[in-house]
């Protein structure tokens, strides 16, 4: 792992409008707006409505970051970075870790405004449930974005990020509330690493279809090193390659 | 040279795409401080044995070493610096964030500002990578390839992209580079490269080493001159029976005739066509070499 090459993927990532538009701005203002249109003062509608935002928020940036690495293999920037000191887990790594980063605006900006403008109230353990839970829970959703930038090309990578991301929060159970999913939905939602990501924060804010925090944790550490394996596998054969 | 204190030593090396031998068997050893120019035509292997020599192709069989060490070892310990056919550079990065990022990867770069200044791309270490012309960055690639300070470079159509002022530009930030004695590998198509700038001349042609040696030594390999002359009238099949001819081409009028025997083949000329006239006589150059000792094969036989 390099600090150098960490500092300059965070750098060029937070560069792009794109990134602060969807990342930053548009779960703040979804929640904003879904607060004014569906709850009146209902506080547990709100709560709830935070953690998807935020769940939203955290998984876009997440995988936002893992789809550059599309363009960047187009480019020949892996195999000129190969003629540096830099290894291929120094580059996953690097990779991984400027996803995370990226979800972190959405973990913080979301329930601060939750917090302190839209009357939701937890105690310090439920708040750090929610904010650094989520942040960590997202972590297979950096890596669904780093192998769709393996797997993608600058051509296909778009398409191929809208779709997963779609799926992944209308059927994850973040855009369509859980509690009105037919039980044939709530079965496929409990498919999606997404309906754990969001399982974290609700436990939090409600204990209305719920899971317990150990299952939800070993099912997102379970998508973690399946995806984990997946990529350093789909690297190695990327590299082996020319 | 004895090859354990080599900066390059390739030995037996091939790598066979499919049925296509792209690399056929290379042995090289390339003494520290050398400056040797890697030249054939298109497909004749070149950029494969690069890519070997850098360590992202593995060979089929034989053997690289860079510093008697492998070439992931020196590319790990920043012993070789490389600049790739198109090589990539961040768009949305600047110059400076580029050249300063991969100097952070080594253990003991350049100072970033003096990887800049070398390559004289000082003014642009703000500029984003997006926003520069080809030749610019071809100098960004080339202070990629210096700001680890590496023993050897490796160079493949440095100056592809760049006008004459820009190629001019570059190998005098070369010559800087290479009077300290540092090894450098470079493949070009511009021969007069070659001829102004490399020690040595490695020719390639069908995955093999066809000719190695200085320019002098290359060129002499092919005997013979080359006659040009405009000859009112005539056709290629009435200059082909002359003496010494091995090669006649013609467009128009002018005649350019390559001969073993340009004595013989001047005086046949005259006697047959005595309305030939701006008649010129002249050695067979790196060019005329080149061409030779890669496209006729009866001459390959001629080999080191």
């Amino acid at each position: 792992m390099s600090i150098g090459y960490l500092l300059l993927e965070v750098r060029r990532a937070t560069r792009s409008t794109r990134f602060l538009i969807f990342t930053v701005g548009f779960p703040v203002v979804l929640f904003l707006l879904y607060v004014a249109i569906f709850t009146k003062g209902d506080g547990a509608g709100v709560g709830e409505l935070m953690i998807s935002m935020t769940a939203f928020g955290a998984l876009t940036g997440a995988m936002f970051a893992g789809g550059r690495v599309a363009a960047e293999r187009a480019l020949g920037w892996q195999r000129q970075l190969r003629l540096t000191p830099l290894s291929g887990g120094g580059y996953l790594a690097a990779k991984g870790l400027t996803s995370m980063m990226l979800a972190v605006p959405a973990v913080v900006l979301v329930p601060l405004i939750g917090g302190l403008f839209e009357g939701v109230s937890l105690d310090a353990g439920q708040w750090i449930r929610v904010v650094l839970g989520t942040w960590l829970a997202v972590i297979p959703f950096a890596l669904i974005g780093l192998l769709i930038g393996q797997v993608g090309t600058p051509d296909s990578l778009q398409p191929i990020m809208s779709v997963t991301m779609m799926v992944m929060s209308l059927l994850g159970g973040i855009f369509i509330p859980i509690s009105t999913m037919p039980a044939w939905l709530l079965d496929f939602a409990k498919v999606l690493p997404s309906y754990w990501l969001a399982q974290v924060g609700r436990g939090a804010v409600t204990s209305e279809l719920a899971a317990g925090l150990g299952q939800t944790v070993l099912v997102l550490a379970g998508w973690t090193v399946v995806l984990g394996l997946v990529i350093v596998r789909r690297y190695r054969r990327d590299s082996a390659r020319v | 040279m004895t090859s354990a204190g080599a900066a390059v030593r390739l030995s037996g090396l091939r790598k066979h795409y499919g049925d296509v031998r792209a690399v056929d068997g290379v042995d090289l050893v390339i003494a520290p401080g050398e400056v040797v120019a890697l030249l054939g035509p298109n497909g004749a292997g070149k950029s494969t044995t690069v890519d070997m020599l850098l360590g992202l192709t593995r060979p089929d069989a034989g053997t690289v070493t860079v510093f008697g060490s492998s070439p992931q070892d020196a590319v790990t310990g920043g012993a070789i610096g490389a600049m790739l056919q198109g090589g990539a550079l961040l768009d949305d990065a600047t110059v400076g964030e580029v050249v300063g990022m991969v100097a952070s990867l080594h253990r003991a770069p350049l100072p970033v500002a003096e990887a800049l200044r070398r390559t004289g791309i000082e003014d642009l270490a703000k500029r984003r990578c997006n926003k520069l012309s080809g030749g610019q960055k071809q100098r960004v690639r080339f202070a990629v390839a210096l700001v680890s300070d590496p023993d050897l470079l490796v160079l493949d159509e440095p100056t592809a992209a760049m006008d004459v002022q820009s190629r001019r530009d570059f190998w005098r930030a070369m010559h800087g580079y290479t009077d300290t004695g540092r090894t450098v590998l470079f493949a070009t198509h511009y021969l007069e490269e070659a001829e102004n700038y490399a020690d040595r001349v490695v020719l390639m042609r069908d995955g093999r080493i066809v000719a190695d040696g200085t320019v002098a030594e290359v060129t002499s390999l092919v005997s013979g001159r080359v006659v040009r002359a405009a000859i009112p009238g005539v056709t290629e099949a009435s200059l082909r029976p002359l003496p010494g001819v091995s090669e006649v081409e013609l467009r128009g009028d002018r005649a350019t005739i390559s001969s073993n025997d340009s004595d013989a083949t001047l005086r046949a000329l005259l006697a047959t066509f005595p309305q030939a006239h701006d008649i010129e006589v002249a050695a067979v150059g790196l060019e005329g070499a080149f061409l030779s000792l890669t496209t006729d094969s009866t001459v390959s036989g001629a080999q080191r």
